[in-house]
């Protein structure tokens, strides 16, 4: 049979196309010792996106006017003053730039029902676009409270890791603008590598409260390629201590829920079947 | 000013669920649909023909409850004309894609019984039809509690008794619509009345025992609920009106009565809207709780977590 080009046409709709070949993993080794909350990684996401502005609202909260991270906001910059020595350290200034954690295992991925939060050849967790339908699903499995929907197109967004500069070997916008190297970019194990070899380095120095969050997995939670060097607790940080992957718990709740289920099915049938004459 | 110790101003560390009303109405809807499809093809399968008004009133209920379940999913997505992009894929690390699915499948046998009512279709194999049906059906009866629970929300993911409470509510919505129709209908015959009432009575006791169950578990996640915006809806809708009251009814009357079976019903299912809307609703007070957060994912000796060096902290 001599198929006509226009059929090919048609049917190549339904061909997948070749994915792209793998990369080295990459990610984001965000030291906070080296912050000084500049906000110019903010303003380069946003300008690189075309991110829109997020209002003008005094929080009141040191220099932190963004709050937390959003649909329109992907890198964050937070400020602590802990200028009373509270806590047995000298007076200090804690800043520390926030973004996606593009988890190892990512629960937004488990959790996103059309298949539209994929790990891309970088190994980077990204929203396809064309794809979200804006379930928010993503949004309460987070448990950084990254994700968010867009209230002006309907669809979840958070750091794509600047997907397309990464196509074009490029580094990053935040990364490329940060100017005290606190956001560094490049091959994972490299970065995990350097963070370690920083924080030998820096406790070496007296500094004994700096440790890495998210270097390595731990009991319950992947490892996150987007890592930080802290210097204090991560909830100073507003990052939980002891994150947990919701389908973890996914066996269980079926179980828990079939059982009772087919209990009251069999309960009822019971019922249904009593007083035969 | 030096914030607390513990947290970053208090501020939020999880995003607000913005599932609202749109989410609540379909799990109380999709309930009564997946409970009554079970009870109909239970009643069918061992009831000899006792039950054949009560199995045709229940097809109908079913395929009825049924019919807004899509529009309320559809209308609740960022971009409702994608809705169909949750068929591109199957992904059972997801409750909601499997859900999706299940929706798909389970609407297939409702439709199909609901027509047996006409002659046209009187061929159709109802009871076969409902078997083939009962997996879906109990899917669909199991699966909100399951979709909530696997989240990072506190107040939906820290028991594991939700999926038992929100299936229990389905049941009970089944049987109390049931009891309804069976009471208005003017051909309704007593074995089926009684049957119905029965079942009734148990799955009431069944909810209230994993309610009971689901609020010690969560402990302080299920504050939202019992002290929060949530709580009036909570206490008063769906443990006074949907499980006390019916109780008193039932318990002070020797022989159910039209009109009591019918009152009792009607706050039974009123319970069950308000328990589905008060849970859905909560997880955004859930989510705003930054103490409660920090709370649930504090480091225990099994999950160390990425905590700071104990030398750093004496």
């Amino acid at each position: 049979m001599n198929a006509n080009p226009f059929t090919l046409e048609m049917l190549d709709v339904w061909k997948r196309p070749e994915p792209p070949k793998q990369q080295v993993e990459t990610g984001f080794f965000t030291d906070t010792t080296l912050c000084i909350g500049c906000k110019a990684c903010e303003v380069a996401c946003k300008q690189w996106n075309q991110l829109p502005g997020d209002g003008f609202h005094w929080t009141g909260n040191s220099y932190d006017n963004t709050s937390a991270l959003s649909a329109t906001t992907w890198r964050h910059v937070a400020f602590v003053e802990q200028m009373d020595g509270t806590g047995g350290h000298v007076p200090r200034w804690l800043m520390m730039s926030d973004v996606c954690k593009h988890c190892v295992q990512a629960p937004c991925q488990e959790a996103c029902p059309t298949g539209s939060l994929i790990y891309n050849e970088f190994g980077n967790v990204y929203v396809q676009q064309d794809i979200c339908n804006g379930c928010a699903y993503c949004v309460v499995a987070c448990p950084f409270g990254v994700l968010d929907r867009n209230h002006q197109d309907g669809k979840a967004h958070k750091c794509t890791l600047c997907y397309d500069r990464q196509k074009d070997g490029m580094t990053p916008a935040c990364a490329k603008s940060c100017p005290t190297a606190s956001i560094q970019f490049g091959p994972v194990e490299e970065l995990r590598e350097r963070a370690r070899k920083r924080v030998e380095e820096l406790q070496a120095r007296g500094e004994t409260d700096a440790y890495l969050y998210g270097a390595e997995a731990t009991e319950e939670y992947s490892a996150l390629n987007s890592f930080f060097l802290l210097k204090d607790k991560p909830t100073v940080y507003n990052l939980p201590e002891a994150p947990k992957r919701p389908v973890d718990n996914l066996k269980t709740n079926y179980l828990v829920s079939f059982a009772t289920a087919v209990g009251l099915t069999v309960l009822s049938a019971l019922c249904f079947s009593r007083g035969k004459k | 000013m030096t914030p607390a110790v513990e947290g970053y101003y208090n501020l939020p560390m999880l995003k607000r669920p913005l599932w609202g009303w749109e989410i609540a109405l379909y799990f109380f809807s999709e309930g009564i649909s997946s409970g009554t499809f079970i009870l109909a093809t239970l009643a069918d399968v061992c009831g000899s023909g006792r039950y054949a008004a009560l199995i045709s009133q229940a097809h109908a209920v079913a395929f009825v409850s049924l019919l807004p379940c899509p529009p309320l999913l559809i209308a609740d997505l960022g971009r409702p004309e994608r809705f169909h992009h949750m068929l591109r894929t199957f992904k059972i690390s997801s409750p909601m894609s499997v859900g999706a699915w299940a929706l798909l499948g389970f609407s297939a046998p409702v439709t199909l019984l609901a027509l047996t009512r006409f002659r046209w279709f009187r061929w159709i194999p109802a009871k076969a039809v409902g078997l083939a049906g009962m997996p879906f059906a109990l899917f669909m009866l199991g699966y909100p509690g399951v979709l909530l629970s696997t989240t990072s929300i506190p107040v939906w993911s820290q028991s594991r008794w939700l999926g038992a409470l929100l299936t229990a509510s389905s049941m009970a919505c089944g049987a109390s619509a049931l009891a309804i129709a069976t009471a208005l209908h003017p051909a309704g015959k007593a074995p089926a009345r009684e049957a119905i009432h029965r079942i009734e009575g148990l799955v009431n006791v069944a909810e209230a025992a994993v309610l009971a169950g689901y609020v010690y578990t969560a402990g302080p996640a299920a504050h939202p609920l019992t002290k929060g915006r949530q709580s009036k809806l909570f206490l008063f809708g769906a443990v006074v009106a949907g499980l006390a009251l019916p109780a008193l009814i039932t318990a002070t009357r020797k022989k159910p009565g039209r009109s009591s079976t019918i009152l009792s019903g009607a706050l039974s299912l009123a319970g069950a809207l308000a328990l589905k809307w008060s849970i859905v609703h909560a997880g955004r007070e859930s989510a705003d709780d930054a103490a409660g957060t920090r709370a649930v994912t504090r480091a225990t000796p099994t999950n160390r977590g990425w905590r700071q060096p104990e030398a750093a902290r004496s």
